[in-house]
């Protein structure tokens, strides 16, 4: 018998945010919370003159991280493998990231700025969640790259053998998420924040699909009038721009060098818009993921994973060697919420050898298709032996007393 | 909120000098911008001019580009969302017209 949690389950909402490591955003958070595998302190990359330097709990909300740090392929390869060249034996050591963002032309002291972490009473909402609900020691994103291939792995499970920024086509016979849901008449969407920000997923989908989309203002009419789709995947703004009247939108996207605290204030109403529907409140999941970590710290080595048929070949990667999609990416911040997860909630990764669980973007539409769809089989293997994020659901529903709300 | 719940955690207002609509674009907009771009070479019609793209240098301009080839692709993001209520009293309000002649006729 599935537990409750899942067996009342009917929405599932993933909201992916942008660009913040693990150790970033909730490293401050083990030395409350144990199980929490973050920071304790000793933590240490070298700087460009071999000086070494320790994580700090001086991360800023704006303005700090203004040089964006390297994201990209060959510079995540600095910042996990430490400057060893490409070959066998290279060991990742996750010592590149000061030196990977000197590069971006900081200064010696403003490239120390990448090991710098938020304290818990910082992030109020994300802190909230990760303590409340479940949090995953061990989620990495999909590739060691940037965005868009990142976000492919969400929405296709695959990015096609793309590890770049570069528009790609999708190929037959993989099938985005949406288009599955919608083909076996389940329903899904994504909602991006509003037509000035759009979406990222553009030339696949928002070109052959438009239908599938919708805006934010519609995501949180749909939960205020309970026609909210089985599977939603929300995007959150990814500029300032004029609002209404003489009003500012702000970016909530969390890439630097937006504001951190209004992706804080985006993710409380979108946790609000579920929660304060309790019909929603108990047959929702919402997953609140980030993409990618934005070539910010975080101390955990990637590990290996199943490989997803694809090759990256070296004139693509830029450090001479192909590469397999058989290693992923490095750890970001994943809170799964719900009132039938009990409070406390960690699930363990690599630090664990008997019990962790590797998650990546690629569990997002393996979950989804598992849980609506049975057995679709038009996928790559990777994402069908992908983890199951919903196994955090049990039997006990929390009162609604003991779930909090948001004062945006 | 209308309702009172028990636990509930304040949440810190963004500083207005947080927006910048004028700081210039980060690749990741750079890049999504491009992708819109080889949508719009599809899309625009003998005699139009194409977006010069080089001349996007800010989230502003960013945005009115991307409000533009969005609104082509996806005009409904623009509308107001109609309630579930609306949509409801919308229907009840058409089964209650009264029929013309030729539903009479078919329905007969």
């Amino acid at each position: 018998m599935p537990p409750a949690g899942l067996d009342n389950l009917k929405h599932i909402v993933v909201l992916m945010m942008e660009n913040r490591s693990f150790d970033h955003m909730l490293g401050g958070l083990m030395k409350k919370y144990p199980k929490i595998n973050g920071l304790t302190g000793n933590e240490s990359n070298p700087d460009a003159n071999g000086t070494v330097v320790k994580v700090q709990p001086n991360a800023k909300f704006q303005g700090q991280l203004d040089h964006d740090p390297d994201h990209h392929f060959p510079g995540v390869d600095l910042q996990i493998f430490g400057g060893a060249a490409a070959g066998l034996g290279r060991v990742a050591n996750m010592q590149g990231f000061i030196k990977s963002y000197a590069t971006q032309g900081t200064s010696a002291a403003a490239s120390r700025a990448i090991m710098s972490y938020f304290t818990p009473d910082q992030l109020p909402v994300l802190t909230r969640l990760a303590t409340e609900y479940a949090v995953f020691n061990g989620w990495f994103s999909s590739i060691p790259g940037p965005t868009i291939c990142n976000r492919a792995f969400a929405h296709y499970g695959t990015s096609f053998g793309n590890v770049d920024m570069n528009l790609f086509y999708i190929q037959d016979p993989i099938k985005s998420i949406y288009e599955r849901m919608i083909q076996a008449g389940h329903t899904a969407k994504i909602y991006y924040y509003d037509q000035q920000s759009s979406t990222m997923e553009i030339v696949n989908l928002l070109k052959n699909q438009p239908q599938i989309f919708g805006s934010y203002s519609q995501f949180i009419a749909d939960c205020k009038g309970n026609t909210l789709p089985e599977y939603s995947f929300i995007e959150p703004c990814y500029n300032d721009h004029p609002g209404p009247g003489a009003g500012q939108i702000l970016a909530s996207d969390q890439h630097p060098d937006h504001n951190v605290q209004e992706g804080e204030r985006f993710i409380a109403n979108t946790y609000n818009a579920i929660r304060t529907n309790p019909q929603l409140w108990e047959t929702t999941a919402m997953l609140v993921v980030y993409d990618e970590h934005g070539g910010i710290y975080d101390h955990v080595v990637p590990p290996a994973c199943e490989s997803d048929d694809y090759s990256a070949p070296p004139e693509k990667t830029g450090t001479g060697e192909a590469f397999n999609f058989n290693r992923l990416g490095v750890r970001v911040p994943a809170i799964l919420i719900s009132p039938y997860i009990p409070r406390g909630t960690v699930i363990p990764g690599p630090e664990d050898a008997n019990n962790g669980l590797v998650f990546e973007h690629a569990c997002i539409p393996g979950t989804v298709t598992n849980f609506f769809l049975n057995n679709y089989d038009q996928r790559t293997s990777r994402e069908k032996n992908s983890e199951n994020f919903l196994i955090p659901l049990t039997n006990a529903l929390r009162p609604d007393d003991d779930c909090w709300v948001f004062d945006v | 909120m209308g309702k009172k719940y028990k636990l509930v955690q304040k949440v810190p207002k963004t500083p207005k000098s947080a927006y910048n609509h004028d700081r210039f674009i980060s690749q990741l907009i750079e890049n999504q911008i491009k992708h819109f771009h080889e949508l719009e070479k599809g899309l625009v019609k003998a005699g139009e001019k194409l977006t010069d793209i080089s001349k996007i240098k800010t989230e502003l301009h960013a945005s009115k580009y991307l409000k533009k080839m969005t609104a082509l692709l996806h005009p409904q993001g623009a509308k107001k969302p109609r309630k579930a209520t609306q949509r409801k009293r919308a229907r009840r309000a058409m089964a209650s017209k009264p029929k013309s002649k030729q539903a009479r006729r078919r329905s007969s």
